[in-house]
């Protein structure tokens, strides 16, 4: 394998905090998983290894070169960052293009590039609105778009998957499987387990800035399987949406939340459960859907524990 | 092991420039703060306009005189440090603030191309804000009256070059403010009136470390001073203020840059 992420003992600190502690690995084509739960330092790994920082010890590689300071290298390097932060002012066309127009492309070819990635994340009906007037699914998605409109060798994406509906997370779960098989490193970070497994097997285990295990995702959802989670469901008819789920039988529990008009469910196989809200997406109009990661959390202390 | 992956070379610095210049001057002119700061320094152009529509009887002071006045005091002494101060300090903390620059540091370009970029959009946005201002203040004092005759293009063209400069200096001196602090507007204000407005004043060699003391030289016309200012303001010559103001600005925006090329900016959700 030819290693174009190379950590080797980097530890990065913030003033006192800790944020990475002594990580090595090295990353060659395919997809992988960054798996952990908030603040395990996931976002920190991703800040070095696409050379937003630079690592207080030891030393982060990109494509050979160090990655901090060696601004030669985006020109195969793609980063979709975890800010909700766009040039608002600008329509979704002129986003990607703009941005384009920074790795060297000339107007026509910026334009043409762009047009592609934004057809790739389904926004072309909205590539002349304004971006600030994007839902959050179609923001995370134009952040997608200029990531991958100059078709890097190596893709960070940092929870790339936030905010987006069930269909849109499946075209983007199965882009990030294609470009992994076409050659390219695909970096994923994600505290939701079930998003990983439709993409990869392979994973970076984190917590607490430590990398706990690299390999296969199996051995994490048994684990995970045992802990029953929650799942928040922004839906324009909650209620119907609620009748067709409550019969589940691995459901735990169901709420509506009277304030936000939110369902809340507790479900102990994701599997069954993302598949029937993906068939019920269209008929009960899901616009978003999150897992929160407390369960996720006690998985971890329980492998740090071991 | 190496990369298979071949790394094209990090793009030319002036091409990186003009890119970036297109995205800054395209976030930076059509803004609010452009409209009102625009509003602030069309004043001139109101007031004038409301003189000659009704003059007053037995203005001590001719159309001349009276431009000379606002390009003096109002354009160059106090408004254009201020919109320098705005514009100037927001290059590269905008971004920050925004949480677009890692857009910007995760492209094939140098940081120096960045900052290139981001200037020439500050230089153009503040100028494309304050040149109309000022020619159309000239235009209502002093072309087609009495008082105006005997004054030249001139000594028009001469301001636009003292504001020009003064917009330059200010702005590589608040452009090294907004690379080195995180807040950089009450610092700015501080250095504005305190140590430009106090030193700039003050008896002695004072003045000689301070901006406004060199700028306010390059007015030609500009009216007498009174009261203590009268007593201690210091000028200088045309050649020493260009040469001065030139250089505090070259260095404070070589300081500028160095910061921003080693600094880690950590933006975070």
């Amino acid at each position: 394998m030819t290693a174009r992420v190379v950590f080797k003992k980097a530890s990065r600190w913030y003033g006192p905090v800790m944020a990475l502690n002594d990580v090595s690995f090295e990353l060659g084509p395919g997809v992988y998983g960054l798996l952990g739960p908030n603040g395990a330092g996931k976002s920190s790994l991703l800040k070095l290894a696409s050379g937003q920082l630079r690592p207080s010890q030891g030393t982060v590689e990109l494509l050979g070169r160090p990655a901090f300071g060696s601004p030669d290298v985006f020109h195969s390097v793609g980063l979709c960052a975890d800010t909700d932060a766009f040039f608002e002012d600008f329509t979704g066309l002129q986003f990607v293009s703009a941005l384009l127009s920074l790795n060297g492309f000339d107007k026509a070819q910026a334009h043409k590039l762009a047009m592609e990635a934004i057809e790739i994340v389904d926004l072309k009906d909205a590539m002349h609105r304004k971006i600030g007037a994007y839902s959050k699914g179609m923001r995370q998605r134009i952040k997608l778009a200029q990531a991958l409109a100059h078709r890097p060798e190596v893709l960070f994406l940092d929870e790339p998957l936030t905010g987006m509906d069930p269909q849109n997370r499946k075209r983007i779960s199965d882009l990030m499987k294609r470009l992994g098989d076409e050659g390219r490193t695909v970096l994923v970070s994600t505290h939701i387990l079930h998003e990983l497994e439709q993409v990869t097997r392979r994973v970076l285990l984190i917590h607490n800035g430590r990398v706990l295990a690299e390999g296969d995702l199996g051995e994490i959802r048994d684990l995970l399987d045992r802990h029953p989670r929650s799942v928040r469901i922004k839906a324009r008819d909650s209620r119907g949406l609620a009748q067709a789920l409550v019969a589940l039988p691995d459901l735990v529990s169901l709420n509506l939340e009277d304030a936000t008009g939110h369902l809340m469910a507790e479900i102990k196989k994701p599997d069954a459960f993302f598949t029937k809200v993906q068939e019920l997406s269209a008929k009960h109009g899901v616009e978003e859907m999150w897992v929160t990661d407390e369960n996720l959390e006690s998985v971890f202390s329980y492998l740090v524990s071991k | 092991m190496t990369a298979e992956v071949e790394v094209l070379q990090v793009r030319p610095l002036w091409g990186g420039a003009r890119d970036m210049f297109y995205i800054a001057i395209e976030r930076m002119l059509p803004r609010p703060r452009s409209f009102w700061v625009f509003m602030l320094l069309a004043l001139p152009v109101f007031f004038g306009t409301l003189l000659r529509i009704y003059p007053p009887k037995g203005l001590p002071l001719t159309g001349f005189e009276l431009y000379g006045m606002v390009v003096a005091l109002f354009f160059v002494r106090n408004l254009l440090p201020l919109v320098a101060l705005l514009f100037g300090s927001a290059l590269i903390s905008d971004a920050v603030d925004s949480k677009t620059l890692t857009y910007f540091l995760t492209r094939p370009i140098s940081r120096l191309s960045i900052f290139i970029g981001e200037f020439l959009a500050y230089i153009v946005t503040v100028l494309t804000l304050t040149v109309p201002c000022v020619v159309m203040t000239y235009l209502v004092l002093c072309v087609g009256t009495p008082q105006g005759a005997g004054f030249g293009a001139a000594d028009l063209v001469q301001d636009l070059g003292a504001c020009a400069l003064t917009l330059f200096t200010y702005g590589g001196v608040f452009a090294l403010l907004g690379v080195s602090l995180k807040k950089p507007l009450i610092p700015g204000l501080l250095f504005l009136f305190v140590w430009e407005g106090f030193l700039a004043n003050f008896p002695g060699d004072a003045p000689n470390y301070t901006i406004s003391a060199y700028a306010r030289s390059l007015i030609r016309h500009r009216p007498a001073e009174e009261g203590l200012a009268e007593l201690f303001s210091k000028f200088f010559g045309v050649g020493e203020s260009v040469l001065v103001l030139g250089i505090v600005g070259v260095v404070a925006l070589g300081l500028a840059v160095w910061i921003f090329s080693r600094r880690e900016y950590v933006i975070s959700s």
